[in-house]
């Protein structure tokens, strides 16, 4: 009962590593088993010290700071994080204004002969009208083929557009086909279609007087011999 | 000048490193008790400590700082070993059998480290992280203090309290220590 007592105790000051001190020094020197139980508890949190001492402090691998500087080269320095992806960026940007100022004269040689969609046909008669004979009048539609390759290829779009282009639906190819090939065949028809038209072609239409001759009445032949009666009956 | 700066703080850096890394692998050690393990943590987390080193103002705190973020990593390395442990007996049939002993394995020092190995990790997170800075690479209490950023009485009070309950779990083994 009065080991009891000092059981807390003992174990308090084992667990400090102080020595004990007061009542429970005076007790220890008087009872055998509390100064066993007193000196298990020191070699109990002794061994627990060492073993702690002995799982802390493990042997550094060799390969563990050069491992750190291997990945440190990896990601580079922390401060200027910011300038990787602004020089990313920059570098977009200035492909992309590459990239559009090569493509420029392309686009804007599309974008003129997509204005001039509806004259692309008369191209070549264009030229006639500026003097050149009928006789070299020549219509050339090309139909376009929808596909990938004569989309992307640069060099079929750039021999292309040599020769004019018109877009026809499929339904009206054949109805095309069949017009330039009547234009082929009467020219005169194709000169006279793409004659110049006169500069007041806008101002009003003024119509030539219609120039009537005077009526001259005359009497109808074979009606001499008709007389009516008194009846009003032919005879 | 920009490169100048960065060769500053890659230099700043790796005097830390050099001071601090093994005990970032040490608390690592500590808590996971694998020294593989333990040097994949303590590279991540100097790996973690550089690309946050530009937000730390006070770079006296940089020890630490380390520690706090060696020993987070270890433990959530450990717990997800755990969970795959688990999972990994789950499938596993027949249950895993502990492995036979040898002579070597009932050698009571071997027996006494391995519990006291298995009661460390049972400790609260505070108490072990204290109790494994006090028994490594000889840290005072005041060093402690000042690299947890805690008052040197929670220190000791703390390193009081881990003790004693590492004690109640291995008194009943007590009959198998032998002083070293």
């Amino acid at each position: 009962m009065l080991c009891e007592h000092y059981k807390d105790a003992l174990i308090e000051a084992a667990a400090s590593g102080a020595a004990p001190s007061g009542e429970l020094r005076e007790h220890l020197a008087e009872c055998t088993s509390c100064r066993a139980v007193f000196g298990q508890e020191q070699s109990l949190f002794a061994a627990i010290d060492t073993g702690l001492h002995a799982a802390a402090n493990a042997e550094i691998p060799p390969s563990l700071l050069p491992g750190v500087r291997a990945r440190l080269d990896e990601v580079g320095t922390p401060r200027f994080r910011w300038v990787q992806p602004l020089v990313f960026a920059s570098t977009g940007l200035a492909l992309g204004l590459v990239v559009f100022v090569m493509a420029w004269p392309h686009l804007a040689g599309r974008e003129e002969m997509a204005k001039k969609g509806p004259a692309l046909a008369s191209m070549p008669m264009n030229a006639n009208r500026e003097g050149t004979s009928p006789e070299s009048t020549q219509m050339t539609a090309v139909p376009v083929k929808h596909t990938h390759a004569s989309r992307n290829s640069t060099q079929s779009d750039s021999a292309a557009s040599s020769n004019p282009e018109v877009l026809v639906p499929p339904d009206e190819r054949d109805g095309l086909a069949l017009l330039v090939a009547s234009l082929n065949e009467h020219r005169d028809l194709a000169a006279a279609l793409l004659a110049r038209v006169p500069d007041n072609e806008d101002s009003l239409i003024s119509v030539d007087r219609l120039h009537i001759d005077a009526l001259e009445i005359k009497p109808l032949e074979g009606r001499e011999t008709e007389t009516l009666d008194s009846a009003g009956e032919k005879h | 000048m920009r490169e100048a700066a960065q060769a500053d703080a890659r230099r700043e850096f790796e005097e830390r490193l050099a001071e601090c890394g093994p005990l970032a692998f040490r608390v690592a050690c500590g808590v996971l008790r694998n020294t593989a393990d333990a040097e994949d943590v303590a590279q991540e987390a100097l790996l973690r400590a550089y690309q946050s080193f530009e937000r730390l103002r006070d770079r006296n705190r940089f020890r630490g700082w380390l520690v706090r973020i060696s020993f987070r990593l270890a433990l959530d390395r450990l717990r997800s070993a755990k969970r795959r442990e688990r999972r990994d007996a789950l499938w596993s049939q027949p249950a895993e059998l502990p492995p036979p002993a040898t002579a070597e394995d009932v050698a009571a020092s071997n027996q006494f480290q391995g519990r006291l190995e298995r009661a460390l990790q049972e400790l609260p997170d505070k108490l072990r992280l204290v109790l494994l800075l006090s028994a490594t690479e000889g840290h005072t209490l005041e060093e402690i203090a000042c690299m947890l950023s805690v008052p040197l009485g929670t220190v000791k009070s703390r390193i009081f309290i881990a003790r004693k309950k590492l004690a109640e779990k291995l008194r009943c083994y007590a009959n198998t220590i032998k002083t070293r």
